[in-house]
């Protein structure tokens, strides 16, 4: 059980931002794959989000989302209050179109919003990045 | 720890009965996994809501450590 005042404190950190991002590490440094590729299709889409670190309290903040939006696991991106999803949702619904609709931003190019994520890299060479393994904790 | 792809498809399979389910080992490691899931209780659900069917049927190998990451593709029959 999450403690109730933590919960509480998601629960307004939701309500309070109109995209909110709760992700592994920050969008400057994110420290899963996946945290980083919302990063790249939000920062693609042009919108403003407030991000916030789950690390430093994982569990607890599990907790608090299992009981909010029945979601433990992180990115967890919400929209006007409501969780849109993780990192499979939000790819799947920026290359519909279906994002950027929700956002009230413009569709980015496709190439855009691929490119975006892996600003200097190779595609050829670079293997997936998989650094969130460094974040177990089993 | 990890969980063979087959077991996972197992759990989906007897979550959502009639589903088609496929479920690769996407780094040969076993712990993180992609299920391709195709269920008649689909129809008419959002898709956070299709995904929430799916983690639910695995959250316990979730919770105790065996599957780390689980990427899930959701769609309806045609």
């Amino acid at each position: 059980m999450a403690e109730p005042e933590l919960k509480d404190k998601v629960e307004e950190l939701i309500n309070d931002h109109e995209v909110l991002l709760f992700m592994k590490g920050t969008p400057e440094q994110p420290r899963c794959g996946f945290s980083m590729r919302v990063v790249g299709v939000l920062d693609s889409m042009g919108v403003e989000y407030a991000a916030l670190d789950v690390l430093p309290a994982l569990e607890p903040l599990r907790d608090a989302t299992g009981q909010i939006a029945d979601w433990r696991t992180f990115p967890q991106l919400y929209v006007k209050g409501e969780l849109v999803g993780g990192c499979d949702i939000v790819e799947e619904m920026a290359e519909s179109g279906e994002l950027a609709e929700l956002l009230g931003a413009e569709q980015p190019a496709p190439d855009e919003l691929s490119a975006k994520q892996e600003p200097q890299a190779d595609p050829q060479q670079s293997p997936p990045m998989r650094i969130e393994n460094s974040q177990r904790t089993r | 720890m990890a969980i063979a792809p087959a077991e996972v498809r197992l759990l989906i399979e007897a979550a959502l009965p009639g589903a088609k389910v496929e479920v690769v080992d996407e780094t040969g490691t076993q712990d993180h996994l992609r299920a391709m899931v195709t269920a008649p209780q689909f129809e008419g659900l959002s898709r956070i809501d299709q995904h929430r069917l799916v983690k639910k049927a695995v959250q316990a190998r979730f919770d105790d450590g065996s599957i780390h990451a689980l990427s899930v593709e959701t769609s309806v029959p045609g």
